[in-house]
């Protein structure tokens, strides 16, 4: 039979209808029941509410708090007996020590063994995947939360309590985790999986450059494998079956003032909807773009930024607190320098966002100490500014400059003849120009550093520099690139573990147990983080500049 | 991480120690292992662990070799936590809590130890709160200090694993300073606890 040459792609698309065909019945199907659903008497939102605040919050329906009763170690109440502290907001459970507490959301608990999703219960052995069994009915979850007896007739854990619902109650709960991460988050595509990053105003262009194209190279290399990926057999999670999704990255510049980012990233949202934001490049403020990732519950995974509100929120993870934790750093070191402390510092800084909140923790974090904090605002852009700044500067002061390489770079003509007893500079805005010091000043010149130095620093960040190599990308910043390098290999082991679970809220719990278990390719001495923990790095070293240049440790890593 | 050969110490160690904990069972009396059976959750051991000479953070703040804060005389109950831990730290803090408010009239004072394996999270100021919440007393300290410190307490007392997201539910106990250490693994019970440390203060007075 002679084939027209149209019929070959409609073949295809008759092979597409007959898909679309069976989705449409699917469709049908699934509108049918939920139809039947509706008939039948509640699930209303105040049985969901009443759920809903049993789960998260350990309220039971009278108000009172939750009882649970754990066998060993006897009453639990109220927020600690919440669902929530062990099962997870997302309701797909959580892993500590040798104790896995599976998933328990409708599409685990009550779908028959062909419709149950898998899920990785235990990253560190791919065969521990989510059990079967059957179904759960209203009947079997109560004697599970009364008894603590599964639907297979075992004994739960002793780590689950029992709680003496009513049935008013185990059906509110019920109602709730069928709402449970039931569908996929937005973002999340038949076979994509859509990203952002997002660059504020401002940024050195350079950096924002290179940030994207590591971006663009990581994307590309992984979506090649993907590819590949039914002939892909090098670890035991890759047996363990999923829907092949590419990853697209959408680079959102925001533009003008900050008051104004809001709408823009609504806007930009709008058009296109987002799984999460990966790292992203801010010199200032970024706020609105925190404000608005937990508006829409959207996580915000370690952007590249030296000032984070001090606010923590639920869907953003940073890196550390920014030029705050170097001020806290720099007050611990100060104080425990005791009668040897200066009696002055005086810090310069610009008087905008990065410049004040970096002033301002300095002062809050010296209060009571007895060590006055003067403040100089930098002002102008030429060597003038600053050795007006620097006026005064006696040599029992020390000097704290939160300046970033432009403004150092005045230093050499600016610097008074009189050398404070100690200049600091900060180690996150200076971004290694440590050059500009005057020779003069070398000596008296310590830098607070939140990063690792000296050989574990160059192992660490080896494998950045094999790999930008590979895809001939320059090594423009590499505290920075080694930030975007660690997220990238983070984001490719959290979204490979979590499998078709792709939920946003469950993305941020598998990120907060999992961040210290990835490869430190980062420039900082570890990582880690855990439920509730918003910063991965908490200290820095106070360093000094060796003869050769290079900064060498002058304290031990200082926690403040 | 721990490095492949660690890896197989600690297996051998614990291997090791379960063959111990069995003979332990077996030798023990009858009634032991009833209780055994009842809550069949954990595994007792018995070890020699030296401890090492590092500095820690006690809760309210103060510097302390950590060898001086065990070996200050008092009997030691010990445990492993962190403050952002939500499923078996609070459990394990609670029993805490419980075996605290049986031993209270005890007329030896036991020294409660619980050791932060977050410590850079885990702030005195943190533990503080957690200790409040958990109602600690006088004789229960926490304690923290640097990363390297903490890794070397978890490795003294084949407690640790590699990260904090591993961590076991584990509890040490000694009567007095050179004598041997109980290593209760597992889900344990207050009672359990207290019936192990009466035992324990017992043999120790008969030998």
């Amino acid at each position: 039979m002679l084939l027209h040459p149209a019929s070959v792609p409609g073949t295809r698309q008759e092979f597409s209808w007959f898909l679309s065909s069976q989705r449409l019945l699917l469709l049908c199907l699934v509108t049918l029941v939920s139809v039947v659903h509706a008939e039948l008497p509640a699930p209303d939102s105040t049985e969901v509410e009443l759920g809903r605040r049993i789960y998260m919050e350990g309220v039971s329906a009278s108000g009172a708090p939750l009882q649970g009763n754990r066998a060993n170690s006897g009453q639990i109440e109220g927020a600690a007996a919440a669902c929530e502290t062990c099962h997870r907001r997302s309701g797909m459970g959580s892993l500590e020590g040798n104790v896995v507490v599976t998933p328990i959301t409708g599409n685990f608990l009550f779908a028959t063994e062909e419709n149950r999703p898998i899920a990785l219960v235990d990253q560190r052995a791919p065969k521990n995947i989510s059990r079967a069994h059957a179904p759960y009915t209203e009947a079997s979850l109560a004697k599970a939360i009364r008894e603590g007896i599964n639907v297979s007739g075992r004994k739960l854990s002793p780590l689950m309590p029992q709680y003496a619902l009513t049935d008013v109650e185990i059906k509110a709960v019920a109602a709730y985790l069928k709402r449970l991460s039931a569908k996929l988050s937005p973002g999340v595509g038949e076979d994509t999986l859509h990203f952002a990053t997002i660059v504020t105003p401002g940024v050195d262009p350079k950096a924002r450059e290179v940030m994207v194209n590591m971006m663009r190279a990581a994307f590309s290399q992984r979506n090649a494998t993907q590819e590949n990926y039914s002939g892909r057999m090098r670890m035991p999670i890759d047996l363990i079956p999923r829907t092949l999704r590419n990853w697209q990255l959408s680079v959102w510049e925001l533009q003008g003032a900050p008051e104004t980012w809001g709408a823009q990233l609504a806007e930009k949202y709008r058009q296109e909807p987002v799984f999460a934001v990966i790292s992203g490049l801010s010199n200032g403020s970024w706020t609105p773009v925190h404000n608005f990732c937990q508006q829409e519950k959207l996580p915000c995974l370690l952007p590249n930024v030296t000032s984070p509100p001090a606010e923590t929120a639920f869907y953003s993870l940073y890196y550390s607190r920014g030029v705050a934790l170097e001020a806290d750093v720099l007050a611990r070191h100060l104080r425990n320098q005791e009668k040897k402390a200066p009696q002055r510092v005086l810090q310069i800084y610009r008087d905008d966002e990065l410049g004040k909140g970096a002033a301002e923790a300095l002062t809050k974090s010296l209060h009571d100490s007895g060590i006055q904090v003067e403040n100089r605002v930098l002002q102008g852009q030429d060597p003038s500014g600053l050795k007006q700044a620097l006026k005064g500067v006696s040599s029992k002061d020390a000097v704290m400059l939160w300046l970033n390489p432009t403004d150092l770079a005045a230093l050499k003509k600016a610097a008074p003849k009189q050398v404070p007893a100690i200049a600091y500079v900060s180690g996150f805005l200076a971004e290694e120009s440590y050059s500009v010091v005057p020779k003069k000043w070398n000596a008296h010149t310590r830098v607070v550093y939140p990063y690792e130095l000296g050989e574990k620093r160059q192992k660490n960040a080896q494998s950045l520099k094999k790999w930008l190599q590979t895809w001939n990308l320059p090594l423009v910043n590499e505290a920075l690139q080694t930030e975007v390098f660690f997220n990238l290999l983070f984001l490719t082991d959290l979204t490979s573990q979590m499998l078709d679970n792709l939920y946003r809220d469950y993305m941020i719990e598998r990120a907060e147990d999992m961040l210290s278990l990835g490869s430190n390719v980062s420039a900082y001495p570890h990582l880690s983080m855990a439920r509730g923990q918003r910063f991965a790095s908490k200290g820095a070293y106070i360093a000094r500049l060796a003869k050769d240049g290079k900064l060498v440790a002058d304290s031990e890593w200082i926690v403040p | 991480m721990v490095h492949c050969n660690q890896m197989h110490d600690l297996m051998g160690k614990w291997i090791a120690q379960t063959l111990f904990c069995c003979a332990i069972l077996v030798s023990s009396t009858p009634l032991m292992a009833e209780e055994m059976n009842k809550v069949a959750e954990f595994n007792r051991s018995v070890a020699n662990y030296e401890v090492p000479k590092l500095t820690v953070v006690r809760n309210d703040g103060q510097k302390l070799p950590f060898i001086k804060e065990l070996d200050d005389g008092r009997p030691v109950i010990m445990n492993f936590i962190f403050a952002s831990c939500s499923a078996i730290c609070p459990m394990i803090t609670h029993v805490f809590a419980k075996v605290q408010s049986k031993l209270e009239t005890d007329s030896q004072k036991v020294h409660l130890v619980s050791i932060s394996i977050d410590p850079e999270n885990d702030t005195p100021t943190k533990l503080s709160e957690y200790a409040k919440k958990f109602g600690a007393g006088p004789n229960w300290n926490y304690y923290t200090g640097t990363v390297e410190t903490s890794i070397a307490i978890q490795k003294a007392f084949n407690a640790y694993r590699g990260d904090k997201m591993n961590h076991a539910s584990l509890i040490l106990m000694r009567a007095a300073p050179g004598k041997p250490w109980l290593r209760l693994e597992g889900f344990v019970s207050p009672d359990t606890v207290v019936n192990e440390y009466h035992n324990m203060m017992q043999q120790a007075v008969v030998k």
